[in-house]
């Protein structure tokens, strides 16, 4: 469903990702592992075209210089210099790290801005399942989003991403500032939105021990390259990981 | 006196209220401060009047072309000059400043100056509230000033166009990953920040005449009353400019009326001294939490 050959992504003469390949197949869990700065942002930024309106902002500015090379293919399409918004309309939604939404508005408020390409029906019935998703969120629906916890934002901001409806959902660092309790709700919720509605899941972690048992597949990227890849339970058995992430 | 004072500052409240509410609603949602707002303001006026004056259309729909007019032109401005320098905010107060300039000098130039230069006022009749006599025009205004108030309040609420205002507002990147365009809502906000400016202008100018230089005065009061109320804060305009309406107002009865002019520009300092994000400025409190 999505595929990304080769990618390289520079910042200025910095390369952020050097030769990435991995495809992504449809009703998949794929999980992203890598430490801080291994480039799993600039991965998600530039599957979400986030990078494009980046590249462009900055090259008004006179600023940093943002060059990608390789492909991306959505669905056998090349999408590599798509828009975001285009992107969006075609399916693919990310939720940006450090849980981003609109700390002044309101739950409600939140998750319909979010539906902007949605009808209001849409956006009910969709609500509707989040909320079921996140009975945590319930009784906060009228209270202004920054003033919840962490853990209640970042179910909002899955909760935002999925009024959308995607086709491929993209988590980044979903469970980042995250209590374990907190990690283990969202991680079921990633679970079940999965297998309830089968949307296709990428999602990048540093955080290894709660996302590998529920993973398809796995990818490790360090220093912006692929070290290694292979299916949750191949890369939980691998003994390098076991060292690097699970501290044995 | 006292009854007739505070009944023009309430009216001189909305007025300043209708001036900067435009240029409020430009800047809370695509960061452009937008100086070439007066001028849109004047030359919204002389538009209507060309209309009635050149080409004798009735006053109601010079009225509502002037006023899609400008707002055409707002989003021409941001198409044409602000896409290539967002995100400078040095950059756009020169583009938008030089813009205004022209316009307001270019009106000068062509001699657009004198008392024949004004707009009939919509109603000719004054009434009586409670001893004091008032012009239906003012009342006028203060009906319009409700209107624009609720019906922005409505539209931000109530209409997915609206909701996506309030997201780019609050965060441009995020409102960008769910399909809203910034280019094409910040195109918008101008645009409609210009079209408020032609409605205060429709309503506000039959009270006076039509000059070039009132449009720099128009500036700097939507400016006073911005900083003072929070960029970017509705709810802080409207406190802004009740507080400068009545201060003006109250200096203007009981101190002297030359006095008047500093009000708001004291108020500018002040507020900047000792609380530099506005009264009602973004919230400390709210800032990311991890």
């Amino acid at each position: 469903m999505l595929e990304v050959k080769d990618l390289m992504v520079f910042f200025e003469n910095a390369l952020a990702l050097n030769g990435l390949s991995l495809t992504v197949n449809k009703g998949e869990i794929v999980g992203i592992i890598g430490s801080n700065s291994a480039g799993k942002t600039t991965l998600m930024n530039t599957l979400s075209g986030l990078i494009i309106d980046m590249r462009i902002k900055e090259e008004l500015r006179g600023g940093e210089r943002i060059s990608v090379y390789g492909k991306v293919l959505y669905k056998n399409k090349d999408i590599t210099l798509t828009k975001p918004d285009e992107r969006v309309k075609m399916g693919i939604v990310l939720s940006r790290e450090r849980h981003p939404i609109f700390p002044e508005s309101s739950v409600v408020e939140n998750m319909k801005i979010a539906g902007y390409l949605r009808t209001k029906k849409e956006i009910q019935e969709t609500m509707q399942y989040v909320f079921e998703l996140f009975p945590g969120l319930t009784k906060y629906k009228k209270k202004r989003a920054g003033f919840l916890s962490g853990g209640e934002q970042q179910m909002l901001a899955i909760g935002m991403a999925l009024i959308v409806r995607p086709e491929v959902l993209l988590l980044d660092e979903p469970l980042l500032g995250l209590s374990p309790m907190m990690q283990k709700s969202v991680v079921d919720a990633i679970r079940d939105l999965n297998k309830s509605i089968g949307i296709t899941v990428i999602l990048s972690e540093q955080f290894a021990r709660p996302v590998l048992p529920m993973i398809d597949k796995g990818y490790v990227v360090e220093n912006g390259m692929l070290t290694l890849s292979g299916t949750g339970q191949e890369l939980m058995d691998n003994p390098e990981i076991k060292a690097a992430y699970f501290g044995v | 006196m006292l009854i007739g004072t505070i009944i023009y500052a309430l009216i001189n409240s909305v007025i300043l209220c209708l001036i900067a509410m435009g240029f409020n609603l430009t800047f809370g949602i695509s960061g452009v401060a937008n100086f070439a707002y007066g001028a849109f303001y004047i030359l919204s006026a002389y538009t209507t009047w060309i209309m009635i004056n050149s080409f004798h259309l009735p006053y109601f729909l010079s009225v509502i072309f002037s006023i899609i007019f400008t707002m055409a032109l707002g989003a021409l401005m941001y198409q044409v000059v602000l896409k290539r320098v967002r995100g400078q905010a040095i950059s756009e107060v020169i583009a938008t400043f030089a813009i205004g300039l022209s316009i307001l000098e270019l009106f000068r130039y062509f001699g657009f100056v004198g008392f024949e230069y004004n707009l009939p006022p919509f109603i000719d009749a004054s009434v009586v509230i409670m001893g004091t006599y008032v012009d239906v025009q003012r009342i006028i205004i203060v009906i319009a000033g409700i209107i624009l108030v609720l019906a922005l309040w409505f539209f931000t609420h109530n209409t997915s166009l609206g909701l996506a205002f309030r997201g780019i507002a609050q965060d441009e990147r995020t409102a960008l990953t769910f399909g809203i365009d910034s280019d094409k809502i910040a195109t918008l906000a101008v645009s409609i920040g210009a079209g408020f400016a032609a409605i205060a202008a429709s309503v506000i100018i039959p009270l006076g005449t039509i000059s070039p230089s009132d449009g720099y005065d128009i500036l700097i009061k939507a400016l006073a009353v911005c900083i003072i109320g929070g960029l970017g804060s509705t709810g802080g305009v409207i406190f802004a400019s009740f507080l400068i309406g009545f201060a003006e107002r109250f200096t203007d009865t009981f101190i002297g009326s030359h006095w008047t002019m500093i009000v708001s520009l004291a108020a500018i300092l002040i507020v900047l001294i000792v609380k530099p994000s506005g009264l009602f400025g973004k919230q400390k409190e709210l800032e990311e939490r991890i």
